[in-house]
């Protein structure tokens, strides 16, 4: 059980309640299979430094959990269907500082 | 006996003794690396207001004989900053 970081970006013209959406489906597979969230972080709508895909602005979501190897392949599968997110990174980590916030809104 | 590699070594130091001489040690010489200090700030893709003062403006990564940083944490710096590019933030 290593811990991870994952980052979502998703489409900007997504309406509020489609980004619940999937901000819990992503909740819901980690939970699922054998990981456990530890912080979700929303930073908002931030503006891209590069066009991706034709889109200036992209929705971030930020989670921080422990899992394994079958998280993660469940996790990628479902993000290489989903339409909606245009770029993920997955980081792992020997521990997490999760006290940090970069992009919090004062 | 032969003296060839002492002459070369002269030659090196003369130049610089002439240099401090004259004036106070240019700053350059003696920067020391600003994430090798006690609480150094965390390089990390997401604190990006950090990264992007080792950025040019189009967005290359400046050489350590600029900026000063020692080659572990060069190296750190650029994975996080090429970590950061790829998830649109710099």
């Amino acid at each position: 059980m290593s811990f991870y970081e994952n980052t979502l970006v998703t489409k900007q013209d997504l309406p509020e309640s489609e980004l619940e959406k999937i901000k819990e489906k992503y909740t819901d597979i980690i939970n699922n299979n054998s990981g456990k969230v530890i912080k979700i972080e929303k930073w908002g709508l931030l503006n891209l430094a590069k066009k991706i895909k034709r889109y200036k602005k992209g929705f971030y979501i930020h989670y921080k959990f422990e899992g394994n190897k079958e998280t993660l392949d469940e996790m990628t599968k479902k993000i290489k269907i989903d339409s909606s997110i245009i770029r993920h990174l997955i980081v792992k980590y020997k521990k997490l500082d999760v006290k940090n916030e970069y992009f919090k809104k004062e | 006996m032969k003296r060839k590699g002492k002459k070369f070594k002269k030659k090196g130091t003369s130049s610089l003794n002439k240099l401090s001489l004259f004036q106070k040690s240019e700053g350059r010489f003696n920067k020391t690396c600003p994430f090798s200090v006690k609480n150094a700030p965390i390089i990390d893709y997401k604190n990006i207001a950090l990264l992007k003062k080792y950025i040019t403006e189009n967005n290359k990564v400046l050489s350590s004989k600029i900026t000063a940083v020692s080659s572990g944490k060069q190296k750190k710096l650029t994975r996080e900053i090429k970590k950061a590019k790829i998830l649109g933030l710099i």
